[in-house]
């Protein structure tokens, strides 16, 4: 595969990318992508959403109130969730350099809080923000501030947490799943973390200890002995020094290698170490040394990346954010709600039998210009004014050369690697005497298309 | 056949009367003291102010153990003699790791090995000629660890209607890139496996009455239907979410009980009228059990815990003593009964295969089957 786009797709979500990486050289995309500014403005779809735990209970109550009151506030809640899906999903298609995002939904994925738990739609907003506005600054400080999200707090049960009858779920998490990985702990340093998070509760502006319930104890933790709270105990778990690798080796997998090689963890993970776990100097310095191998068809593509390639390649600009969240979600990437605290596995577990002849019908369905059928999107609470039933479907092409040259230059842009038996398919769709200029040029192209996005190869980056 | 050119074998219509097995996994760490409970030890009650069972409450008493009220199916089923209760099942240095313990459970290996396949995948890879892509079956969004081998004789499906028959069997070929073959390999049994499954439904009788509507219901739905539909798979799997109770487990285990007893129930009652009760052994575990001590509302994550058999011409006895709430492991129950000479009486018992074919050493548990 073309370089350029191979790291378009890791780096982002699709194609888009490749002539700005062409352009600017790796090192240089990365900075901008660095310096790219966050939005930081409230989504309209939030404004009269409860925040505070006041206003959380009065609108709870006022569905009490009411008939079908259970019913309505399910509606309520399915809007705003998808709201937010597609608001987010509208990022990932719009920005410029859409790194960020693509690091916020691998945070996101790494510090799971699932929005049918807590059930607060400006929470899961909370916290998507802490991600996006800490995805390029230092794991520490991300850790810290995650700790201090309702959602956070809330899913893990922390608000039952409390002086005297502790409850473990927190703290065995926070080194099991979001920092050490297990082996790298005791059950007693899990024991001892619940009594530094006891007391550390939901509150109006993100989580905070309540001095009532909070323990007053010194504890030992790793070694260390204190009474400790949530920001200290991520500093003395940052400091063992095993830290760095448990989540090296999830951005590998996230970004490159389905199966990275243990001496790759190790040599970026001690990298990491010794940068203090500050992300920019490591993303540089593992995207500019990998951006030199050849490692196409290292890593089974998710439904995200699948979906928002597919749609760029048949330059369809016109489809709902939020039926794109419905898909991935079909396809067992739910954002803002993964079936459990470890997260979506990822690599091969995006692919079953069923979930791979689903993608193809899809396919197939988007080369034909046909979208999903309207009631998909008003039964996400959506009225369905921005719906389009069908697609003008354009696959991008250089109107040259033989058929040859043709094929190489969709294959150089859509699969990992082609064979021999693969070629020859090609070349049967494409027949030698194929001719660039003629009317029927662009119908045999989406043929083609639409042959190469259902091949194996298709699903490999 | 030449080392890099394989074809999945159309699967031969085996004669009637073979065995398969059905499991069920209990995802997140099922309470077994919760399940079955042992109602008449004072240290329970001691051990659980806030969530024991109490002794008016629970159902099918014997030997001092009762089923908790919401498992009314299974109490019936244990009734009429086909249910099997093996008791304090786990193994030694007990993992707490959801996802570490349920890996020993699915790849049968010690709590400090680390095995890439699963226990049944490993099976099938020896019991299989030639690829069989219907020989395990997962009802499930996701692979399961257990079925994986290192031959494709598994499928996973979510809603086996919506499979859809494209042709007949293609050749795999084998490429230098293990990402690119493993999706080679899902997208051939995309089309293959779904003849035989669909054939198989369409061949299958229908039910003795309507299924419950649960995830679980449907998938045991499915599950039987390709029994009775002539599939002849050896094995199919299934979870079941939602016990990881460390809060609200009251509430919980009563709602995931019902779901639970309903949809076994209506399965064990299909199987008896299609009469294949004896050939099909229904095995129901999780990957942990909890800590005997409450934590106010809930438990956290602990070790052992009972296992259920329900089919197979199984004797209906309660095997292994009750839990020992008197003698415990810093607040954690002990096991007694490996899970692995489970496995081994399973595989013996049914297929006449020997486990140490497959790494499992363990002596088969005696006394399940007739």
């Amino acid at each position: 595969m073309e370089r350029n786009t191979l790291w378009s797709l890791r780096l982002g979500f699709s194609g888009k990318q490749a002539e700005l990486i062409k352009k600017e050289g790796i090192a240089d995309f990365l900075k901008d992508s660095f310096s790219d500014k966050v939005d930081k403005q409230l989504p309209g779809f939030l404004k009269d959403s409860p925040k505070t735990l006041a206003e959380i209970q009065a609108y709870k109550q006022g569905y009490k109130d009411i008939t079908d009151g259970r019913k309505k506030e399910n509606a309520q809640f399915l809007t705003t969730s998808y709201n937010l899906r597609g608001w987010w999903v509208d990022k990932m298609r719009e920005n410029k350099y859409p790194l960020r995002e693509k690091l916020v939904v691998f945070w996101h994925n790494h510090y799971v809080s699932a929005i049918s738990k807590y059930r607060v739609p400006y929470w899961a907003y909370t916290h998507n923000m802490v991600l996006r506005e800490n995805a390029f600054g230092n794991i520490k400080d991300l850790t810290k501030k995650i700790l201090r999200t309702n959602a956070m707090v809330y899913y893990l049960d922390n608000n039952k947490n409390r002086n005297g009858r502790f409850n473990e779920n927190l703290s065995r998490e926070l080194l099991e799943l979001f920092t050490l990985g297990v082996g790298n702990y005791t059950e007693q340093d899990i024991k001892n973390g619940a009594r530094g998070l006891a007391g550390l509760f939901t509150a109006d502006n993100g989580a905070a200890y309540n001095p009532k319930m909070e323990n007053t104890d010194p504890f030992t933790y790793f070694g260390k002995t204190g009474n400790f709270k949530s920001d200290e105990m991520v500093d003395i778990i940052f400091s063992q020094k095993k830290a760095p690798y448990f989540i090296t080796r999830k951005l590998l997998k996230w970004f490159i290698y389905d199966n990275p090689p243990e001496a790759l963890v190790t040599y970026y993970g001690d990298y990491l170490r010794e940068m203090d776990y500050e992300m920019q100097p490591f993303l540089t310095k593992l995207f500019t040394e990998e951006f030199s191998k050849d490692t196409a068809g290292s890593k089974i593509k998710d439904p995200l990346v699948y979906m928002l390639q597919l749609l760029d390649e048949l330059t369809i600009t016109n489809q709902n954010s939020k039926l794109i969240a419905a898909f991935v979600s079909n396809q067992g990437m739910d954002l803002f709600n993964q079936p459990n605290v470890k997260g979506w596995d990822g690599g091969n577990s995006w692919l079953t039998a069923q979930l791979y002849l689903k993608r193809n019908t899809t396919a197939d369905n988007l080369c034909k210009g046909r979208n999903v059928a309207k009631i998909n999107l008003t039964n996400l609470g959506d009225p369905g004014t921005d719906y389009n039933a069908e697609f003008d479907v354009k696959p991008e092409w250089k109107k040259a050369g033989d058929n040859k040259a043709v094929i190489a230059q969709l294959r150089d842009r859509l699969l990992c690697s082609a064979d021999e038996q693969l070629q020859k398919d090609f070349e049967n769709i494409l027949k030698h005497d194929f001719d660039a200029g003629s009317k029927s040029a662009d119908m045999a192209v989406l043929a083609l298309v639409n042959y190469m996005v259902k091949t194996p190869e298709f699903q490999l980056i | 056949m030449p080392d890099f050119l394989y074809s999945f074998a159309l699967q031969e219509n085996l004669t009637a009367g073979d065995s398969c097995l059905v499991f069920i996994q209990l995802n997140g760490g099922n309470d077994g003291l919760n399940t079955f409970i042992p109602f008449q030890d004072d240290l329970y009650y001691h051990y659980r102010p806030n969530i024991a069972i109490s002794k008016n409450d629970v159902i099918s008493a014997g030997q001092g153990m009762a089923f908790h009220p919401m498992l009314k199916g299974l109490a019936e089923i244990q009734q009429k003699g086909h249910l099997t209760v093996l008791q304090n099942v786990g193994y030694p240095e007990p993992n707490r790791s959801h996802f570490r313990s349920a890996e020993i459970w699915q790849t049968a290996s010690n709590a400090t090995q680390y095995l890439s396949e699963g226990w049944l995948g490993r099976f099938l890879d020896v019991q299989c000629k030639d690829h069989e892509p219907t020989a395990g079956i997962n009802l499930d969004t996701i692979d399961s660890l257990a079925l994986k081998g290192k031959e494709p004789n598994a499928l996973t499906i979510k809603d086996p209607s919506k499979m859809i028959s494209k042709g007949s069997a293609a050749g795999v070929k084998l490429s230098g890139n293990p990402q690119l073959d493993f999706v080679r390999k899902i997208a051939n049994s995309a089309t293959e496996g779904s003849d035989l499954i669909s054939k198989a439904i369409q061949k299958s009788p229908a039910a003795p009455a309507s299924y419950p509507k649960s995830g679980l219901s449907r998938n045991l739905e499915w599950i039987a239907k390709l029994i009775k539909g002539g599939l002849n798979s050896k094995t199919y799997y299934t979870s079941l979410n939602g016990f990881d109770s460390h809060e609200n487990q009251l509430s919980m285990q009563k709602n995931r009980f019902t779901d639970l007893s309903d949809a076994i129930y209506a399965f064990y009652n299909d199987m008896v009228a299609a009469k294949k009760l004896d050939e099909v052994t229904l095995v129901i575990f999780s990957e942990f059990g909890r800590r005997v001590k409450d934590n106010g509302s809930g438990t956290d994550h602990g070790t052992a815990a009972p296992m259920f058999i329900i089919g197979g011409g199984n004797k209906g006895k309660i095997i292994g003593k009750n839990p020992n709430l008197a003698n415990l492991d810093n607040g954690d129950l002990i096991h007694e009964t490996d899970f692995r000479s489970v496995y081994a009486a399973l595989l013996k018992d049914k297929f006449s295969f020997d486990p140490k074919q497959i790494g499992i050493s363990n002596t088969a548990l005696q006394g399940i089957f007739k």
